[in-house]
């Protein structure tokens, strides 16, 4: 299968121009060729009308051409400015030094072209992923690029970042760069791109000015049918009170957190990041107990001190970050399905594979995950395909609460709209779904109920079928 | 290397093989070129010793392919060879214990050693490196005090005979036989010898599945540890004696196999029939070497580049395989 | 709680005080090359008899095999002003600037059983070469001057293996008839040296007339191999050390000869000598104890 068939792509000056396209369409492709991480089999490069060979990232930065990856990869114990200037340091008078001195001025007048305050001598992990991304921003303008591609920019910030990290892009349009924007959000795209361009399939589609577009016009593009948005369920009977948490506390993280999940429904739990809100989810999943607070399961107050118990209790959990603690990469999509659950394809300690495979079969038709047969590795599937196994093995074991911590995240139109329809379902199954995403349209499409956490607190429950995105937010914001 | 898929026998050898492509033409060509060189190395006699030769460092190396999976290490396997052997052979003596007890000491001293290990790793948080470093060191010191800086002789014939023929098939073979394929069906079949995989793959998603992972480890630790043991207790038999100095070194030999036949250091790829590969290569290597006369101060490098020209060969089979969406 | 701690601590102090009182017996230092080796811990066991004898007090430490550990083990007991000390040298070279210090401090030394470059005030030993010449010897006279012999060494670079090797090719030398087939090492390991064998038999078949180990532990790993490929009664094996099981071998006619090397009485000796030098009484700049070939027929009078 090709990755990339005839495409033709152009750049304007100052422009910032959004790629768009389902998971698989290729942009990642495309942007790699141009980032010098891959070589195309066919056709050309052209910077300034005159045609290059990027055989290298190196190459490529030559030609001004700078990637921020949708991962970052800073080296976190070296301080913010050397990070800034990695590669790049100014020396010092003796030889093979650097001079420490201009290496701080620099870094700061970097991070001044972008308005951001940030300390140039703290190491990188004391950043947020939102101030990393600046680093990251400014480290571009440091090498002069005449093109920035950005990939997912957005996928791990709070608004208040997405707003800074706009602010940042205009500067750099002011500066003649020019931007390549990947992002599966609408709403982004529509404020900040000034083109368009679609992928599927690996060719192209079509490019336009984003001002001739619209959301459901760029969606039909992207699948090539009409999606239909809005609310993707309607709202249920509240059946009975299957978890209570009370005063839950784990200093540094939450304090006196209080919820409760019904069968049936869907609780939707918002906020910024650093809220806190992973954190009590690991804390109802066993993965980092809370210090105080009670849990009770059906009235009985039960101790959750590591996963397996919290699954003997009845509980799922989709984690946040499905690369870290979702599956194991080079293990089948079988076998990854069924390593929760084990013990049921089992007779005593002994594994029978036909049943295993009978068992991981129908849990992959359930969630309908995409792979060449399920003896592929994990990691080779797409993002979508990713997080589908690891709900298939999540909802293995059949539990009545389902905890998913950003479910959609990194994933394109087309399966998160899958996504959304499995988790529909497991309500109206009857379990019990605690929702934490920091997507408010989909929040607020799926929640019965939507809590709101600010730095640590429960501030606010409210109404998703009447509430407005502005009022969430002005109880997730700091006060 | 994704766990082939669990269809018919003869496609998993295949598969398996296909996997190992590498090294097996490593020994193919290697074994072609000793044969040329010296006929008498492809006679039954010599094939014989070569596959005596790697028993031990066959069941050592089995034992910490199921560490290195779990992305563990264990340094202390040739101290517990030494102190395991001065066990069996203090118990051994003529006419004092039935033959079972000297071979189970020696077993159940590894396998003490082995969870001493384990919960140094995951109870006091210690790497690994850095635990079986210790336990090397210690182990070896009280193989010294336990025999006391001598040889411990006057071992009864039923034990020596355990590293003897049966048939013209050394018995150290035949158990190198039965402790891969029991551990090569435990990590197939068994419920723990998939957590062993998942563990070493990803720990993280490991306990978010529900696994107990330290208990998983500290497993690893023990069986490691018990086959150490009963490689100690035939390399006592192979010697006659229980020696303080046995073994030293061996835990690299074991490793270097181990990495050979394609198990990851980072853990969660590999299994028994590439280290049974990898302990193959090396064993015709160093009797190559010994039928060729080739002076001392020359086979130590001479082995090195064979076991590093192997491995780079077997990868880059393996890459180029990937590109081509084998 | 409290209570077990003193008890241990009045414990450890009276360990330390057994034997007769030492403040006025002179103190020698003693470094051992590796006290995992057995006929060294034979060395460490006549050092001490005979310094309990004499009233002198004995610091002893194990160089592990390490130059560098010997070099700062004696630096020690300069800082601790010794009144002598006793070398037994893990090299030639290596540990030579181990005998300098000590020679430049002013502190009289003692090499025992392993020569250095450096020249110490004493040395105390055997000839290694001696020790290989009588196994040579002993293997031309049995095979009648004609045969394929095979020669397993030491640890390369050892002083003993250099000084073993030397001797047994000057007595290959002197008799024509005898054809080297091959020499490598076991590194004085006895498993290593079953393995060997089993490979030599394979290489050379039965043009192997005899083998000669440099010590004990590889000439029973030898024995072993032979043993279980039926090939004993035609191969001649020598050893040397005369370690216990060695002896026990060659009573059962397992093993051929080896070669005595009198470990007490060059401990005993080592000993002599550095109360001597402290008491600046004349010594023998060079004491060397002769070895003993051990046969079937005067191996009774080794066995005790």
């Amino acid at each position: 299968m090709r990755a990339l068939r005839d495409v033709t792509f152009e750049l304007r000056r100052g422009e910032v121009h959004a790629l768009m396209g389902e998971n698989g369409a290729g942009k990642s492709t495309l942007v790699k060729i141009l980032a010098g991480l891959h070589a195309p089999d066919e056709g050309e490069v052209r910077v300034d009308g005159r045609r290059v060979t990027l055989r290298s990232p190196h190459e490529a930065m030559r030609h001004g051409i700078a990637m921020i990856h949708q991962e970052l990869m800073p080296v976190p114990d070296l301080t913010v400015a050397e990070n800034l200037l990695l590669g790049r340091e100014p020396r010092g008078r003796i030889p093979g030094t650097v001079d420490r001195r201009a290496l701080r001025k620099e870094a700061q007048r970097l991070l001044g072209v972008l308005g951001a305050e940030l300390p140039v001598d703290v190491p990188m992990r004391a950043l947020s992923v939102g101030e990393m991304q600046t680093v990251e921003i400014a480290r571009a303008i440091g090498t002069q690029a005449a093109v920035v591609i950005m990939d997912e920019p957005t996928a791990a910030l709070s608004d208040r970042e997405v707003e800074a990290l706009f602010a940042a892009i205009r500067k750099l349009q002011a500066n003649g760069t020019a931007l390549v924007y990947i992002t599966h959000k609408m709403d982004e795209v529509f404020r900040i791109a000034d083109r368009i361009t679609v992928l599927r399939d690996g060719r192209h589609v079509a490019t336009s000015p984003a001002a001739d577009l619209d959301v459901q016009r760029l969606i039909a593009l992207m699948v090539g049918r009409e999606l239909v948005g809005g609310r993707v369920r309607d709202r249920v009977e509240p059946g009975a009170r299957v978890l209570t948490a009370e005063g839950l506390t784990r200093d540094g993280c939450y304090r006196e957190v209080g919820l409760s999940l019904r069968r049936g429904e869907i609780l939707g739990l918002a906020g910024l990041m650093g809220a806190g809100r992973s954190e009590v989810a690991a804390a109802l999943f066993g993965l980092v107990p809370a210090e105080r607070g009670e849990i009770r399961i059906d009235g009985r107050p039960v101790r959750i001190r590591h996963p397996a118990e919290a699954m003997r209790l009845g509980i799922g959990m989709v984690t946040e970050d499905r690369r870290a603690e979702g599956f194991v990469p080079l293990m089948s999509v079988r076998h990854n399905v069924t390593l929760a659950s084990l013990a049921r394809c089992c007779k005593g300690p002994v594994i029978r594979h036909a049943v295993e495979a009978d068992t991981a079969a129908r849990a992959i038709a359930q969630t309908g995950v995409k792979a060449s047969g399920d003896g592929q590795a994990v990691v080779e599937l797409s993002g979508g395909n990713q997080q589908k196994v690891v709900f298939s093995r999540t909802l293995m074991p059949d539990p009545e609460i389902v905890i998913l911590d950003e479910p959609t995240r990194g994933i394109d139109v087309g399966a998160k709209a899958e996504i959304h329809a499995l988790i529909a379902r497991l309500a109206d199954q009857g379990k019990a779904v605690l929702l934490i995403s920091s997507e408010m349209p989909e929040l607020l499409a799926l929640s019965d109920r939507l809590l709101v956490m600010r730095q640590g607190e429960v501030s606010a429950e409210l109404d998703p079928l009447t509430v407005t995105q502005e009022e969430v937010l002005k109880h997730a914001m700091p006060v | 290397m994704p766990c082939p898929s669990d269809t018919s026998f003869r496609k998993r050898w295949s598969e398996i093989v296909a996997g190992r492509l590498g090294i097996v033409i490593a020994l193919i060509v290697i074994a072609a070129v000793l044969a040329l060189l010296k006929p008498h190395f492809l006679s039954a006699a010599n094939l014989t010793n070569v596959v005596r030769q790697v028993s031990i460092n066959g069941i050592l190396a089995v034992g910490v392919t199921v560490v290195l999976l779990t992305g563990g290490v264990d340094l202390s396997l040739g101290s517990l060879v030494a102190v395991t052997g001065v066990v069996a052979a203090h118990l051994a003596h003529p006419g004092a214990f039935p033959l079972a007890v000297p071979i189970a000491a020696g077993v159940l001293a590894g396998a003490a050693c082995g969870a001493v290990n384990g919960v140094v790793v995951t109870r006091c948080g210690v790497p690994s490196f850095i635990a079986t470093l210790g336990m090397m060191t210690a182990a070896r010191g009280l193989a010294l005090v336990l025999s006391n800086g001598r040889p411990v002789s006057n071992m009864s014939p039923s034990l020596t005979k355990l590293a003897g023929d049966v048939g013209g098939v050394p018995i150290p073979a035949m158990i190198l036989a039965a402790v891969a394929l029991c551990v090569a069906w435990m990590l197939r079949n068994l419920r723990l010898g998939r957590y062993f995989y998942a563990v070493g793959g990803n720990e993280l998603a490991a306990r978010a599945a529900g696994i107990r992972v330290q208990a998983v480890k500290f497993a690893a630790f023990v069986l490691c540890g018990a086959l150490s043991g009963l490689a100690g207790v035939v390399l006592a038999a192979r010697i006659t004696t229980g020696q303080p100095n046995a073994g030293v070194g061996y835990e690299l030999d074991a490793i270097a196999a181990v990495v050979i036949g394609g198990t990851r250091l980072s853990g969660g790829v590999g299994g028994v029939w590439g280290t049974l590969l990898g302990v193959l290569l090396m064993g015709v290597i160093g009797n190559g070497l010994d039928l060729l006369n080739v002076p001392s101060y020359y086979q130590q490098i001479v082995k090195g580049v064979i076991i590093i020209g192997a491995v780079w060969f077997d990868r880059c089979h393996q890459s180029a395989g990937k590109e081509r969406g084998v | 709680m409290r209570k077990l701690c003193v008890l241990a601590l009045a414990v450890l102090c009276g360990c330390g005080r057994s034997g007769a009182p030492e403040a006025q017996g002179p103190v020698i230092g003693v470094s051992l090359l590796n006290l995992s080796n057995e006929f060294v811990v034979t060395l460490r066991d006549a050092m001490d008899a005979r310094a309990k004898e004499l009233g002198v007090r004995l610091i002893i430490n194990d160089g592990q095999r390490s130059p560098e550990r010997q070099v700062q083990q004696v630096e020690t007991f300069i800082a601790q002003k010794v009144d002598a000390i006793i070398l037994n040298p893990c090299e030639v070279e290596a540990s030579s600037s181990a005998v300098q210090k000590a020679l430049d401090a002013g502190i009289p030394i003692v090499n025992v059983n392993s020569e250095t470059r450096a020249v110490p005030t004493a040395f105390v030993g055997s000839r290694d070469e001696e020790s290989a010449r009588l196994g040579m010897a002993y293997i031309a006279d049995r095979l009648k001057g004609e045969g394929g012999v095979l020669m397993m060494e030491g640890y390369m670079g050892q002083a003993a293996q250099l000084k073993r090797s030397a001797g047994a090719i000057e007595v290959l030398k002197k008799t024509p008839g005898l054809k080297l087939l091959a020499a490598q090492t076991a590194e004085w390991d006895r498993a290593k040296a079953v393995t060997l064998m089993e490979n030599w038999l394979q290489a050379y078949g039965t043009s192997i007339r005899a083998v000669f180990a440099q010590n004990d532990e590889m000439a029973m790993g030898v024995v072993l191999a032979l043993e279980r490929a039926g090939r004993k009664k035609d191969i001649i094996v020598v050893g040397v050390d005369a370690i216990a099981d060695a002896l026990q071998a060659v009573r059962d006619g397992r093993l051929d000869a080896t070669v005595f090397q009198d470990g007490k009485g060059q401990g005993r000796g080592a000993v002599d000598a550095a109360l001597k030098l402290v008491r600046k009484a004349p010594v023998e700049k060079e004491t060397f104890i002769p070895f003993q070939l051990v046969t079937k027929e005067n191996v009774a009078n080794f066995l005790k």
